[in-house]
């Protein structure tokens, strides 16, 4: 369980080195925040393995574990997020507030060409050609939504009608048994396109929010492609990413009855999602991170 | 001859001089950031994080006074970068130097390149020991003389003056860069130069500035497929056409311009596999490499990375040839240093003039130093109490557990806000250089 909390804590560690480089001299540093990008990914991939895959953190042999269990926490994580709307959205206007003038120039960068100003925030104006669906999407619903849109959308034949069916309903069964259907569907051989897919939404959205989210994906291979998903929801708008996370354990919290019954249906290790669960319970340092921010 | 701890020195490390900006009072714009010397070791030039060039020449060796063999003085000081702002991105450019190259000498001035994030200049420093006398439209004071008070004309002449030196930037070389400059490298043509940010190396000529050619490019097309940045890179010395760029995955990749334009393809890829029992949240970070540097020979490449510095053969690409453990007491300390950021640091690392020799910086404001044949290896500190004029410096060692001796100092007592990032050694004498935060110290070998 150690190594849970020690993943925990890097992860805000991160988180707060990703926002700060936002506002340090000089403008964003490209190698630095890669390189935070890569510690935060490998701490979620500890946080979110089972007890036994946290032992070996480089476990390509429980990789299918992974994946599942990988499913049901996001799916946790996303009818969570979507209670605590009014809060997120009160948590990006402090944050659009604290950057009164980033968002201009990004918003008009996304109107230009793919090749306009290069900036290490390109990757957010490159997908915008992709998925001509998104503005209105950022417009209608915060970013938290999309956000939970394009988690759970494995790709984008199967997601439109999922996503929809997500901004629809908050039934956390429901969004559950869908995306994993969807997820042991589709297999490994689709993994890279519809991470594509997913995290050229997620940037639309994350962009519009956020000034200079500097975080570069590292390469999508086959196995890890459902974490680069999951990176992609973490390590967006910060304040979203911290409020997102607040709530989910703040909703786990609440759901405690019936979330893990759930899990046991859909995951193989269901008493490490359990033993999750309470731990969570006792942890605090989530809370003093979004205290922090 | 042993020391108390068991090690020989290298040699009588022998304190010199240390300069330091104004007192002890170090502010941020004091912090040297880049010293290198010229490729006779008469010259030295520091930058710092204020954009200011400082640059220490020798004296001359005296008979009359032997005991000042070869100190070094200030000899010009400048302000190559002022900051900047970029109005289309909302963003600061520092006027910090990241890195300062001399080209050879090929008269009577002097020249360097100099680069913040974003610029690189080319400066020319030069003497000036006469200054013409007897204008006739302007007297001495240069007040303009009325013209009907000229009744004859006069030849100006050249009297001597007091030394003046003073830089001038020739050429400035900019918007060649998106990202961040790291690297500047002075083929050895002698005519062409490279400037590296962290998705692209740009090959420059000395002569022309608004124009320079892409040679490597590993921005892709999606940028969330990056995987790696470029941290370092550096020109063959003897091979115009060789080159190498080091990446932040721990791998160096050698290019031959010959074989392409863009060199996006290496001749040779040089690696080692991870060690898997190392594993931890830290290792991509550890692993990528901060410097890398040709051996005078132009046979072997040097690597620094966060815990070691490592020397690979170019003929050989599997693994390094020799693997130097810097500080690997800090390898159970790593999370720590995440948070303190001190993970980030970029450490640079440094050939002595025979290749025999390689150093590098520690934190404490220790650096240590490699000799090759022998395998021994000496930690020095670099501070104002061991750096007494001619004060020999005595060998520090870290204790890594257990019984403490004295004299020993432990990992937990290691100051980690005084680092040693740069250093650089004379080309052919037993003279280095190391900035310690914003004190430059200058050490040379004793004589006997």
């Amino acid at each position: 369980m150690e190594y849970k909390v020690e993943a925990h804590r890097i992860m805000s560690i991160s988180l707060g080195k990703i926002y700060n480089s936002r506002v340090q001299r000089g403008g964003i540093k490209l190698h630095k925040n890669l390189l935070v990008s890569l510690v935060l990914r490998s701490a979620r991939q500890v946080y979110l393995s089972d007890y036994y895959g946290g032992v070996c953190l480089n476990a390509q042999h429980v990789e299918a574990k992974e994946w599942e269990l990988m499913d049901g926490d996001q799916e946790k994580l996303i009818p969570a997020s979507e209670e605590s709307l009014p809060s997120t959205t009160a948590c990006d206007q402090t944050e659009a507030a604290e950057v009164p003038e980033a968002p201009q120039p990004e918003e008009t960068d996304s109107s230009l060409a793919v090749e306009g100003p290069e900036d290490p925030c390109e990757a957010v104006e490159g997908p915008e050609d992709t998925s001509s669906t998104e503005p209105q999407a950022e417009q209608e619903s915060s970013s938290s939504v999309d956000s939970t849109c394009d988690v759970s959308v494995p790709s984008p034949v199967v997601s439109e009608p999922q996503c929809e069916a997500k901004q629809a309903t908050v039934s956390s069964l429901d969004c559950e048994t869908d995306a994993n259907l969807a997820m042991s569907a589709e297999g490994n051989s689709h993994q890279p396109p519809k991470a594509h897919s997913c995290s050229n939404r997620k940037r639309s959205a994350e962009k519009k929010a956020s000034h200079g989210s500097p975080v570069k994906r590292t390469k999508v291979t086959s196995s890890n492609a459902d974490e680069e998903e999951a990176e992609e929801m973490d390590t967006s708008n910060v304040s979203n990413l911290i409020t997102i996370f607040g709530s989910s354990f703040s909703g786990l919290l609440s759901k405690d009855n019936s979330e893990p019954e759930a899990e046991t249906d859909e995951s193989d290790s269901g008493s490490g999602q359990i033993c999750c669960d309470q731990m969570l319970k006792n942890l605090n340092p989530w809370n003093t991170a979004i205290v922090a921010f | 001859m042993l020391d108390q701890f068991g090690s020989e020195a290298l040699w009588h490390v022998q304190a010199c001089r240390v300069f330091s900006s104004y007192g002890d009072e170090c502010t941020d714009t004091d912090i040297i950031s880049t010293v290198e010397f010229n490729s006779t070791g008469e010259l030295l030039a520091t930058g710092d994080k204020g954009g200011r060039v400082v640059v220490f020449q020798r004296e001359q060796e005296s008979k009359n006074q032997p005991h000042r063999r070869g100190e070094y003085n200030v000899y010009s000081t400048f302000q190559s970068h002022e900051p900047e702002f970029d109005y289309l991105k909302s963003l600061e450019i520092e006027e910090k130097i990241n890195k300062i190259r001399w080209l050879p000498q090929q008269n009577a001035a002097y020249f360097l390149l100099s680069t913040n994030d974003k610029t690189v200049k080319l400066w020319k420093i030069s003497e000036r020991d006469k200054r013409p006398e007897g204008y006739n439209l302007k007297d001495e004071d240069g007040r303009i003389r009325d013209p009907s008070t000229i009744t004859s004309l006069r030849v100006p002449v050249l009297r001597p003056m007091d030394l003046m030196v003073e830089a001038t930037p020739r050429r400035v070389f900019s918007n060649g860069h998106t990202y961040h400059i790291n690297s500047i490298s002075v083929n050895s043509d002698y005519e062409t130069y490279m400037s590296t940010d962290d998705l692209r190396i740009n090959l420059w000529h000395l002569e022309i500035t608004n124009r320079s050619f892409n040679i490597v490019d590993i921005k892709p097309a999606n940028m969330e497929e990056l995987t790696e940045v470029i941290t370092a890179a550096e020109f063959h010395p003897h091979q115009c056409n060789t080159f190498v760029y080091s990446s932040s995955k721990g791998s160096i990749r050698l290019c031959d311009m010959r074989a392409a334009a863009l060199c996006d393809n290496h001749s040779k890829f040089f690696e080692e596999p991870e060690d898997p029992s190392n594993r931890s949240f830290f290792s991509e970070i550890i692993s990528s490499i901060s410097d890398v540097k040709f051996s005078h020979s132009g046979r072997y490449l040097m690597t620094r990375d966060y815990l070691t510095v490592k020397v690979w053969d170019l003929n050989m690409e599997s693994k390094p040839l020799e693997t130097y453990q810097v500080h690997d007491y800090l390898r159970s300390k790593l999370c720590s240093l995440y948070e303190n950021d001190c993970i980030f640091d970029k450490f640079e690392c440094v050939w002595n003039g025979s290749d025999s020799v390689i150093m590098t910086g520690s934190y404490n404001n220790f650096f240590r130093m490699f000799d090759r044949n022998t395998k021994r290896d000496v930690t020095l500190e670099a501070s104002r109490e061991n750096s007494k004029p001619r004060a020999i410096l005595k060998p520090r060692k870290v204790c890594v557990g257990g019984k403490r001796r004295k004299d020993e100092i432990s990992v937990d007592s290691l100051d980690f806000s005084k680092k040693i990032l740069h250093t650089t050694w004379h080309p052919s004498e037993n003279i280095i250089a190391v900035a310690a935060t914003n004190n430059l110290y200058i050490f040379q070998d004793k004589v006997n």
